[in-house]
């Protein structure tokens, strides 16, 4: 069964069925990027495409109110029309899953899916002001305001970023929006190893030229890195000219322009430079001076297409890794050796040794566990998910127990 | 104002207590004497004393981890505490608890320019960072006015913001990962120098929650390099509607300043008499606007805003063409809370966040609450992103005094949250506000922010009494009624 609830109520109304009949619900929004979980352990779901449209926008405010089904092609050509922009700048993977468009909102907040700007503007959750939901206990509650300055109780709104609808339905979406800057260039860098092109971005970074976007991709056996400037013309010119004098001596340098800059940093974001191909493609959050000793460790190990992005901390990894303990365990193994970070496979299927997602220490798993019952005691929302849930037995013996 | 009440069976077990905290601490961590102990009986929300049952300060996360185990076993209630500069209350300390001070974690562990990272021990002040790493041209961009004595474990409990959070972001916005330790004496990590969460964002919700959820022990947090340059504009208005309509023609135009800040006439002229920093005194609103980044970019921006303003209705601009003026704009501005102490034997400084649009009718209201109470105020704001600092005058002296200034702040609170804003934008609910969260959430909202403690603290014995107006036991939150053989709601209809 396919619930598409209209409203709240309706909402409501399926969760107390589930929770009453005991049948996990599987919720989603137009499932654009459903390869990019587990298979939830359900076999009805909650799509909530038909909770759809602007509830309320305010430019003046930089204030954005929507309903988790809007779609993001309806939010991007709203907030263009005012020279606005989500600037954790979503990523679109409907190339990468074959899907018509780019998804919801919705999917957006539950993914965490942020794109290029990541880096010098934050993600997702750095722009989620606050939300109306109805949590797995079927009680309607909302956290965070529509200001941008706010401490008031627990910041709920990033536990709901990257949650994967496991916590609660999330029906209204308040988001902080910005101007989209005034123009955009970028400097390409042409150096002959990665090492060399990471730390190139990296002094970029590092610079006062405040870069909004720094990429890497690999050509041929060279390395170009792309480092993108955005803002009011006379300061993009200026700190172009800064950028090159800074990068003088370290390769082949050109430049993209506005139109093939806006072009290019969709490509990175979407990752679509690996999209086609057939095969895995894994997402790794690293600390981006570790690129260079990552890389080479999987790739002596697998033959592997990436592209890096956010100066070196998330790469993208387009590659067939067997399902034995021997080559799984490489990917995650090679960033817990260098500084630490999680890897995501995000199209590809999960197998007796490869998690989709980053397995958690054991203490914080358990944590991880006894929140999830704070919010969905009964396991009704989006059961296994991330993977395959035991239930903190004590925690759910405390907080689901029935009367 | 009340804490809970005092467990007697705790307080009879006192030197039992002290003499297990000693046993498992280096000497000289445990405090127990009256005279020390005073020094930590309250915080920045010094109208409220309070003596703990003792003091304890950790050298080690693994001895931070003892205790909050030992506290969980022996039903003992704990106080986190960082530098004590809390305006709300957060760290004000329990009669029957012990409180734990992060102040011999002072260390800088790590600077990586490279990353552009710095990785702290909680102890270490907010400024302490920066001072780090500013001959190298990088800095910490959240800047709470009590930077100078403000813990970064602390900043990470209150979620602190500044005067320039409008274009940097808060705490949260800028912290890459913890080491926390749970009530069970857990010891976790969380992000590092990579980005975003695998997982529930538990730095997320940590960030700002009050020292409810866990003891944060080392800290890393996003360095940045120093913009190249800085300029302000000082902007005279006649009227506080024409100063809220310049901060909202601003942004429109799709310029964030760094910073956006706004004074009225009573504050402008408290601080006028304090530091002389050439401010309009006839003016009804002072704005300050600074911009930073390139040289080029600031200049331009400058010549937009002082346009914009000049439309606005400004009645002076003046443009800062020096480090040294910049800073004597500012001078005024951060001197504001002293320059009011000045005037008044006392003030209550609240902290409520309203939507930009709604600071001409707050200021309405406002004028008139002040005539209600009998009580004069001074504003100041963080008007970019309509963060209101308003000083409530009254001599604690005078009978009554505090009370009525109380009330007078809680009004205009509720009138914060009327307008479509909330009770406080960066000083935290603490004791202050807590009796006041129920203006802004349903009790439902309140019990699921509750379960989320009840997933960290099931006993409540991480600083109770703060920021949750009624404490329910986690089995009570946690239980779904089944009536009628339906779980939960069973006046919803089923689909």
């Amino acid at each position: 069964m396919i619930y598409t609830p209209q409203n709240t109520d309706e909402i409501q109304s399926i969760l107390a069925q589930a929770m009453d009949s005991q049948r996990p619900l599987y919720a989603c929004g137009t499932r654009t990027k459903s390869g990019m979980h587990c298979q939830v352990s359900a076999e009805d779901s909650l799509s909530m495409e038909h909770y759809s449209g602007i509830i309320d926008y305010e430019p003046e405010e930089l204030v954005l109110v929507v309903r988790a089904g809007t779609r993001l092609d309806e939010i991007d050509q709203l907030l263009a029309k005012h020279n606005q922009m989500l600037a954790f700048e979503p990523a679109n993977l409907s190339k990468m899953f074959a899907s018509e468009h780019g998804g919801t909102i919705g999917g957006i907040i539950a993914t965490n899916l942020s794109g290029s700007r990541r880096i010098s503007a934050g993600a997702a959750r750095d722009y989620l002001l606050g939300f109306d939901a109805i949590s797995g206990r079927c009680d309607q509650f909302k956290s965070g305001s529509r200001v941008m300055k706010n401490v008031t109780g627990y910041d709920l709104s990033k536990l709901m970023c990257g949650s994967y609808g496991r916590l609660a339905i999330l029906s209204d979406i308040t988001l902080k929006v910005l101007p989209k800057p005034q123009t955009v260039q970028t400097v390409c860098l042409t150096t002959d190893t990665l090492a060399e092109a990471q730390a190139s971005v990296s002094q970029a970074f590092t610079s006062s030229v405040e870069p909004s976007g720094g990429a890497i991709l690999p050509v041929a056996d060279r390395f170009t890195s792309y480092i993108r400037l955005e803002g009011v013309a006379v300061s993009v010119a200026d700190r172009l000219t800064a950028l090159k004098n800074i990068l003088d001596g370290q390769g082949e340098v050109s430049v993209l322009e506005a139109d093939e800059s806006t072009l290019f940093w969709q490509q990175i974001t979407n990752a679509e430079q690996l999209a086609s191909s057939s095969g895995q493609i894994w997402k790794l959050s690293i600390v981006p001076s570790a690129l260079p000793q990552i890389i080479e460790i999987i790739s002596s190990a697998h033959t592997c297409s990436y592209i890096a992005d956010w100066a070196g901390g998330l790469v993208w990894l387009n590659c067939e890794i067997s399902d034995t303990a021997a080559s799984s365990a490489i990917i995650r193994n090679a960033i817990s050796a260098h500084g630490g970070g999680h890897a995501h496979l995000v199209r590809g299927e999960a197998g007796e040794h490869i998690a989709k997602f980053q397995p958690q220490p054991e203490q914080l798993a358990m944590l991880q566990s006894r929140i999830k019952t704070a919010f969905d005691p009964l396991h009704i929302l989006n059961p296994d998910i991330m993977g395959h849930e035991v239930p903190d037995s004590t925690a759910r013996a405390d907080a689901g127990e029935k009367e | 104002m009340l804490l809970p009440n005092a467990d007697q069976g705790i307080l009879d077990r006192r030197a039992e207590i002290v003499s297990a905290l000693k046993s498992m601490l280096p000497a000289g961590c445990v405090i127990d004497d009256d005279k020390s102990m005073s020094a930590f009986d309250t915080d920045g929300l010094s109208a409220y004393r309070n003596q703990p049952l003792v003091v304890v300060l950790p050298e080690t996360t693994q001895q931070v981890a003892d205790v909050m185990r030992w506290c969980r076993d022996n039903a003992v209630k704990i106080v986190p505490r960082g530098a004590g500069t809390s305006l709300s209350g957060g760290a004000i300390p329990l009669s029957d608890g012990v409180l734990l001070g992060l102040g011999k974690f002072n260390k800088i562990t790590e600077i990586d320019y490279e990353n552009r990272a710095v990785t702290a021990q909680p102890g270490v002040t907010n400024l302490g960072i920066t001072q780090a790493v500013q001959d190298e041209g990088f800095y910490y961009a959240p800047d709470p006015s009590s930077q100078i004595a403000c813990s970064i474990g602390g900043n990470i409990a209150e979620n602190s913001g500044g005067v320039h959070c409008l274009k940097y972001g808060l705490t949260t916005n800028n912290v890459l990962g913890i080491e926390m330790v749970t009530m069970d004496g857990e010891i976790l990590r969380l992000g590092g120098k990579h980005l975003d969460a695998d997982g529930f964002d538990i730095l997320g919700v940590m960030t700002g929650s009050e020292g409810l959820l866990g003891v944060v022990t080392e800290v890393t947090v996003r360095i940045l390099r120093k913009p190249a340059s800085q300029r302000a504009l000082l902007v005279g208005f006649d009227s506080a509607q024409e100063g809220g309509q310049a901060v909202s023609d601003v942004i429109a135009a799709g310029i964030i300043p760094a910073g956006m800040e706004m004074m009225d006439g009573p504050a402008i002229n408290a601080a006028e008499d304090f530091v002389g920093a050439g401010y309009p005194r006839e003016a009804a609103a002072l704005l300050i606007v600074e911009l930073d980044g390139p040289e080029t970019e600031v200049d331009f921006l400058i010549n937009a805003v002082s346009e914009i303003v000049k439309k606005a209705g400004a009645t002076s601009i003046r443009a800062s063409t020096s480090e040294a003026e910049r800073n004597q704009f500012w001078a005024g501005r951060k001197s504001a809370f002293p320059a009011v102490g000045r005037i008044s034997p006392d003030y209550l400084c609240m902290d409520g966040t309203i939507p930009r649009k709604a600071l001409p009718e707050m200021l309405t209201r406002m004028a008139s609450m002040s005539q209600k109470y009998g009580l004069r105020v001074a504003n100041v704001f963080h008007a970019g992103d309509g963060n209101l600092h308003p000083l409530i005058l009254f001599d604690a002296n005078q009978p009554g005094e505090l009370e009525r200034a109380e009330e007078f702040g809680a009004d205009i609170l509720r009138n914060c949250v009327a307008l479509g804003g909330v009770l406080t934008g960066e000083h935290g609910v603490g004791v202050e506000k807590r009796d006041l969260m129920g203006e802004m959430f349903t009790e439902d909202d309140l019990k699921q922010q509750q379960r989320l403690k009840c997933a960290f603290d099931p006993q409540h014995l991480l600083n109770p009494g703060k920021v949750f107006p009624v404490l329910h036991r986690c089995a009570e939150l946690g239980r779904l009624h089944v009536h009628h053989g339906k779980l939960p709601h069973p006046d919803i209809p089923r689909f």
